[in-house]
């Protein structure tokens, strides 16, 4: 019973939905005020997020007549719930709540957003949310072996390193800082585009192109399921990030001056999001394929085998 | 004044729709959300689609052709959302009255839909963009419920003091 | 070609049109009658090799008159032949579609507005008025009032 209701207050609270909302409501504006001031411009407020939400929630919800009601309305809220999940488990992961094989759990989970995007669009009814739908899931095709490739490539490194059989449990990952190492630095670069195509960042935000497909998947959502959507955005800047530095980086300590470290490490990442989204153009679909299947399929490749190569001769840099 | 007023008038998203202009205002429109003028410091942001504007932007005076796509348009949005008749064709039809292909100034064309429609006006051929900005901060604090009547004071009347 | 060069030749085709114009320094007008259109559009767009611009149609008084405006890159010059459609009940020209697929639209634009008929057309459609604009009725002819 106790043990029921600590889960809940962890998932709905602590560090759950609360706390990751308001984390992920402060991320979203950090990136508009660090898109403004690289643009040389002064940004948003800071309630500018929260004021964007409520005022969605205030606003009336069409459903359109060709739309699929049950899949539309509930794409949004699975986007949500799977996004808190991962949030829930990787803050829990860094305060030792953890256990084998939760990483794959992780990478589960973090399907779910786009999943979600994917279905809901579809849903929708209409060519232009069609289109992008399709360029979402080409896109999703294109990433999601690539970083779990990245992942796939720590795991190796961290079996070196730790217990046999702990290396699935992202708090034994996250005793180690695989980056300090060619693959891990390989990894992570890669890792860290697949991050930006993940959140729909510049140059990968194929699928919400405004001025193309006039906003792609989101077009007929409005009012309060717009609202879930632009959260789910917001909670991703606070997983996504979190995932890299938890695996790649070394994790968050939650000891006096070692957590200001570790959020140092999180703000760090997300900066690099944030400069990568403001100087790159927008890339065609066929182009990011091709850039995730070859190039970054090559250097993970690579990767893999300088991992190996590392563990079986036991040369930690390989 | 309530949370939904206050964060319509933090959080403006835009919606821009060419009625038959001759790009003028619709130059100035693009110009405006450059970051010279910067309007996401007001929460103003330019949306793709009109179900997540909450202002639609209309240039143009309303062409035959033009004036049942922008019904439509208008049908799209998600209420509240405020029209904005950008420059003296949308706001009066301006130097096309009279003219063949005309079918209302904007202001005629929305009200056929939306007898209740909020609608502003921006004129100027084309407008500034500051006279823009303007534009919309004005028409969005007149959203606000106007204070009481001092007369209408309940319980108590309204005594002019004499001395 | 040069200023010169080109009146040299504009005299090849002395005998299709009623006359060379020159309004100003680089501006020359060729009237001719509707018959002869196709034939002096040819001259100017394969012989001489001339750009073809845009044309106008302007409904004078008496009669309606068809302007194709060519232009010479090199000297600067635009040379318009001017077409008299004489009848204004039953207005027909040829069209220079065939030769010039650039005029397509401008061509379907006036048969809209005016209401000149282009023979030898592809596409003679509408173009520019409404979907339900009543047919028969020509905006920019002089009679009809708005």
């Amino acid at each position: 019973m106790i043990d029921a209701m600590q889960n809940v207050f962890w998932i709905l609270i602590f560090p759950g939905f609360v706390f990751t909302l308001a984390v992920g409501l402060f991320a979203s504006w950090l990136v508009r005020k660090v898109s403004a001031l690289v643009q040389y411009r002064v940004g948003p407020p800071v309630y500018q997020p929260v004021a964007d939400v409520m005022k969605l929630m205030g606003k009336e919800t069409l459903i359109p007549r060709d739309a699929q009601r049950a899949v539309f309305v509930g794409a949004p809220l699975v986007g949500l719930s799977g996004v808190l999940l991962l949030s829930t488990v990787l803050w829990l992961a860094t305060a030792q709540v953890t256990y084998v094989g939760d990483i794959i759990v992780a990478v589960y989970l973090m399907v779910l957003p786009s999943l979600a995007l994917i279905l809901g669009s579809s849903a929708s009814g209409s060519p232009h949310a069609a289109v992008g739908a399709s360029r979402e899931m080409k896109l999703v095709l294109s990433y999601e072996l690539p970083l779990v490739l990245a992942f796939i490539v720590v795991i190796i490194k961290t079996a070196g390193l730790a217990e046999p059989g702990e290396q699935l449990s992202l708090a034994a990952i996250s005793q180690h800082a695989p980056v300090l190492s060619i693959s891990g630095v390989l990894a992570f670069l890669v890792a860290l585009l697949c991050v930006q195509a993940k959140l729909g960042f510049v140059p990968f935000d194929i699928a919400e192109s405004e001025t193309e497909v006039a906003s792609g998947m989101m077009i007929e959502y409005s009012g309060a399921l717009l609202a879930v959507w632009k959260l789910m955005q917001a909670m991703m800047l606070v997983a996504l990030p979190l995932f890299l530095v938890v695996v790649f980086l070394g994790g968050i300590e939650i000891a006096g001056w070692s957590l200001l470290w570790g959020l140092g490490k999180y703000v760090l990442v997300l900066v690099l999001v944030i400069l990568i989204k403001n100087t790159n153009p927008r890339v065609r679909i066929d182009q990011a394929m091709r850039f995730f299947w070859f190039y970054c399929g090559t250097a993970l490749a690579a990767a893999v085998v300088l991992a190996s190569l590392g563990n079986y001769y036991g040369i930690a840099w390989l | 004044m309530d949370w939904k007023l206050w964060s319509l008038k933090k959080s403006i998203w835009v919606f821009h729709v060419n009625a038959g202009a001759c790009n003028n205002c619709d130059i100035e429109i693009v110009n405006l959300l450059t970051p010279k003028f910067d309007v996401e410091r007001f929460g103003i942001k330019l949306v793709g689609s009109p179900r997540h504007a909450d202002a639609m932007l209309v240039t143009g005076v309303g062409t035959r052709q033009a004036a049942k796509r922008v019904q439509e348009v208008y049908r799209q949005t998600a209420k509240p959302c405020v029209v904005f008749c950008m420059g003296a064709c949308a706001c009066g039809t301006g130097i096309f009255e009279g003219g063949y292909h005309v079918a209302g100034p904007i202001d005629n064309i929305i009200r056929e839909v939306d007898p209740g429609a909020i609608i502003a006006y921006v004129p100027g051929c084309p407008p500034k963009p500051e006279a823009m900005i303007s534009g919309v901060v004005k028409a969005l604090s007149a959203l606000e419920p106007k204070e009481e009547h001092a007369t209408e004071r309940v319980g108590q009347p309204v005594v002019a003091d004499p001395g | 070609m040069q200023q010169n060069e080109l009146d040299n030749q504009l005299s090849r085709i002395q005998d299709r049109i009623a006359g060379i114009e020159r309004k100003a320094e680089n501006r020359v007008f060729l009237p001719c009658e509707s018959a002869n259109v196709y034939e002096v559009c040819r001259f100017l767009f394969e012989d001489l090799g001339l750009r073809f611009v845009i044309s106008t149609g302007i409904d004078a008084q008496d009669c309606f008159e068809v302007l194709h405006h060519f232009s010479d890159d090199e000297c600067g010059c635009v040379v318009t032949v001017k077409a008299f459609v004489r009848d204004r009940d039953a207005p027909e020209l040829d069209s220079i579609t065939p030769l010039i697929p650039g005029a397509e639209w401008i061509e379907r634009e006036m048969h809209d507005l005016l209401g000149i008929k282009f023979t030898n057309h592809p596409n003679l459609q509408r173009l520019i008025l409404e979907d339900d604009w009543p047919q028969g009725v020509y905006p920019l002819r002089k009679e009809v009032q708005t």
